[in-house]
């Protein structure tokens, strides 16, 4: 509760959306650089939750910040969402910008009242008195069989309740500007990655995730979605792992004549709603395409965006969602319920045969 | 109790505790006035100036000025559901908290918090509407505090009820283990709403529960602001020396009822409870002990009226919030999604 | 020229590892600064720097088993 920062932040006029040039990092080690360079520069960031310290992170965003920064500023929590979630919010109220991992996104139940009853709430309730500058971490997605509990996306359900952005990353490039801006939001941020797109050597190899970062600081705007592939026939709207699906699917359609456009929505709220409608203004067809459960979720949100600006747009339109079930274990079930390549390419082929 | 850390009271501070009380009991009779004078003969907990639930603090008095009165304005307090008379012994401007509870455009939140969501930055006062959960953020003040090399610290109260939450439990840990400077400050009132005590809590002290976390834990028995003074004093400066938490659990005495409109037929001992009333007897101690005349305490009285007075008449003039800019505050930068 | 090696990650005599990413194609320029690749060996992972500049070459293919010591790239 205090006006001035108490750190050492000096100017942060980063550079929007450079060329990416030509070192390539994996979307972990992109993101460890974008927490790395905005701790160098600003002593008030910090990055709490459990295991990011000697361990990294168990799904490698913290790997490396220790040695350069430290245990008093990579900090590992006892098992107590609640508290050390609540610890950050308390900090980032008196002038801090915590970076904090919940690490599993499936855990929200049990620290959800600090989530969206304080971080999310407090600078509404205090009529914009209080600020929450606090980035709120989490590794999402499924498809390697960790069962109903560690394999869900869940950011239609963070998305629904006011007062937080959403931030979900699909590639390295974006991963370092929208965590560095996250850091430098004056709100409160959930940085949602999933842990496909992470180039984790221990899960099944993406080529996706390691892709082009500048080695300098830049941001990538919160609320702009990215046209990840042009094409005139279908518009794909998708976000984090579904957007390499969907860009895949749309390069090997392309040899049959398809021409598939792919939205990477990079963040839920803001929704960039102008960047859907423009697409599916120019081709009439949509397919959602997302990780998160089918119902009462984003996927609708997004149809619901083109209807209530025209509904005569839209010749057709489908989503790929996980229908409304607990994600299973099993291989054979769970490969069924996730939004696959397959699922997808039936999609698209449905939608432009109509 | 040793209590060598805790300055002596002298009588012009027992005047002050007991103005401190006084001014809390002022303010809630005012702000219960208030809230019923448009909400009879059949209540509407919806109707009136001040809707919605109201929860007050009479009876509660002690707790808040013996704490409070070893805190300044660079100290933080978060505080629950009921918190105005923390908020009050903080030194929390009554004009703009008013306006607050009323509704209004000059409250501290522009009518969007409403009287369990009251942030008055320069105070560092918070509060929640959620038990138990007002505690982590407090750690998270106390963290910054730390951080910050100065010897601030972080009054989180709470109640009996709360202390059967998880947050509590999780908080009193992290806090001990990090040796945060904060003061845990359990307000005893005998009831979770309609749940006495003995109902919902397996243990007849919370300092017992300090014990099970490393921390020094006290119970004070007899709602004294004396006695709550000397626990403050001792855990306040534990805490600004580097000492880590503490808590304190004070047997109180809810006055009212859990909210406005609360019939209280759970409660047997509903007629005797104004015999416990804290202030008449604290009155009555500093009157015969000489350290207080009758004009004295009139002369309280009326400047307590005074000031809650002019706060209720600022409340009352002060615009509702205009209509249009219902989408306000959700965000920084203006955007809502 | 210069060889770039998998790193001795342990003392075991004849431990292998695993070759986890490239991060350079062949032909492309490298420093001593450029992280060219990432290493795995019992669930832990190196990251690679040549130590030399120059154009590398690849010697082996992501997700081959290499043992430690061994050439996995050329810097010229």
């Amino acid at each position: 509760m205090t006006t001035a920062p108490t750190g050492t932040k000096q100017s942060t006029t980063l550079a929007v959306e450079p060329e990416p040039g030509r070192r390539k990092l994996s979307t972990a080690k992109a993101m460890q650089e974008a927490i790395s360079q905005r701790m160098t520069r600003d002593e008030s960031v910090f990055v709490m939750g459990e295991d990011v310290g000697p361990y990294g992170g168990i799904f490698s965003s913290t790997t490396g910040l220790i040695d350069r920064f430290g245990p008093e500023r990579v900090i590992d929590t006892p098992i107590s969402e609640t508290a050390f979630i609540g610890l950050g919010i308390g900090a980032a109220v008196e002038g801090m910008r915590p970076v904090v991992e919940l690490m599993f996104a499936d855990f929200f139940g049990v620290c959800m009242d600090q989530i969206y009853n304080h971080m999310a709430k407090i600078h509404f309730e205090s009529g914009g008195n209080v600020k929450v500058p606090m980035v709120l971490m989490t590794a999402t997605g499924g498809g390697y069989s960790d069962g109903a509990q560690h394999s869900q996306c869940l950011w239609g359900t963070f998305a629904h309740l006011p007062g937080m952005k959403v931030v979900v990353p699909s590639n390295p490039y974006d991963a370092k500007g929208l965590m560095a801006a996250a850091i430098d939001s004056d709100d409160p941020v959930v940085f949602m990655f999933h842990k496909g797109i992470m180039g984790l050597g221990w899960m099944a190899k993406n080529n996706r995730a390691i892709g082009a970062v500048p080695e300098e600081e830049y941001i990538v705007p919160i609320g702009k979605a990215r046209v990840a592939r042009e094409g005139t026939d279908v518009t794909i709207v998708t976000l984090s792992l579904s957007v390499h699906h969907s860009l895949d699917v749309a390069e090997k359609l392309e040899a049959e004549g398809i021409s598939v456009e792919v939205i990477d929505l990079r963040s839920l709220v803001p929704l960039d709603r102008d960047a859907i409608v423009r697409s599916v203004t120019k081709t009439g067809r949509l397919v959602v395409v997302d990780e998160d459960y089918q119902s009462f979720g984003l996927s609708g949100e997004v149809i619901a965006v083109v209807a209530e600006h025209d509904a005569s747009l839209l010749t057709s339109v489908s989503r790929v969602c996980v229908p409304d079930v607990p994600i299973p274990y099993a291989r054979e079930l769970e490969s069924i319920v996730l939004p696959t390549p397959a699922r997808i390419e039936a999609a698209v082929r449905e939608a432009v045969a109509r | 109790m040793t209590l060598s850390t805790t300055p002596e009271l002298t009588e012009e501070s027992r005047r002050s505790l007991l103005n401190t009380m006084v001014l809390i009991r002022t303010y809630e009779e005012a702000i219960r006035r208030e809230y019923y004078a448009d909400k009879m003969p059949a209540f509407d907990i919806g109707a009136g100036l001040v809707p919605g639930e109201m929860h007050l603090s009479a009876g509660q008095e002690p707790v808040a000025a013996g704490i409070c009165a070893h805190l300044t304005a660079d100290d933080a307090l978060t505080a629950t559901h009921r918190p105005h008379h923390v908020a009050i012994a903080k030194g929390v401007a009554l004009r703009p908290m008013t306006a607050e509870i009323f509704g209004r455009e000059d409250g501290f939140g522009h009518g969007r918090g409403g009287h369990m969501h009251l942030f008055d930055p320069s105070n560092h006062f918070s509060c929640s509407g959620i038990i138990a959960e007002g505690l982590p953020p407090a750690l998270g003040q106390a963290f910054a505090f730390k951080r910050q090399g100065n010897n601030r610290v972080v009054v989180a109260v709470t109640g009996e009820g709360a202390a059967n939450q998880g947050a509590f439990h999780e908080s009193l840990n992290l806090a001990a283990l990090w040796k945060l400077p904060v003061i845990f400050v359990v307000e005893d009132n005998d009831w979770g709403i309609s749940v006495p005590r003995a109902g919902s809590t397996s243990v007849t002290s919370n300092a017992v529960r300090a014990a099970a976390y490393g921390m020094p834990g006290v119970r004070v028995e007899d709602n004294s602001v004396e006695a709550v003074y000397a626990a403050g004093g001792e855990a306040v400066a534990r805490a600004r020396a580097g000492g880590g938490p503490s808590l304190i659990e004070v047997h109180t005495l809810r006055l009212w009822g859990h909210f406005e409109g609360d019939a209280e037929g759970y409660r047997p001992e509903l007629k005797s409870v104004p015999d416990h009333d804290p202030i008449p007897r604290y009155r009555d101690e500093l009157l015969q002990a000489g350290g207080l005349s009758a004009e004295q305490f009139q002369t309280m009285q009326d400047r307590a009226v005074e000031q809650v007075e002019d706060a209720i008449q600022f409340a009352k003039a002060s615009p509702a919030p205009n209509p249009s800019e219902h989408l306000n505050y959700v965000f920084s930068e203006g955007v809502n999604s | 020229m210069t060889d770039v090696r998998f790193p001795h990650m342990t003392t075991a005599e004849g431990a292998t590892g695993v070759l986890v990413t490239w991060f350079v194609d062949s032909g492309d320029e490298v420093t001593p600064k450029t992280l060219i690749a990432e290493v795995a060996m019992d669930k832990v992972d190196a990251e690679v720097y040549p130590e030399t500049s120059g154009t590398i070459s690849l010697l082996v293919e992501e997700g081959a088993e290499v043992p430690q010591g061994s050439v996995i790239a050329q810097v010229n």
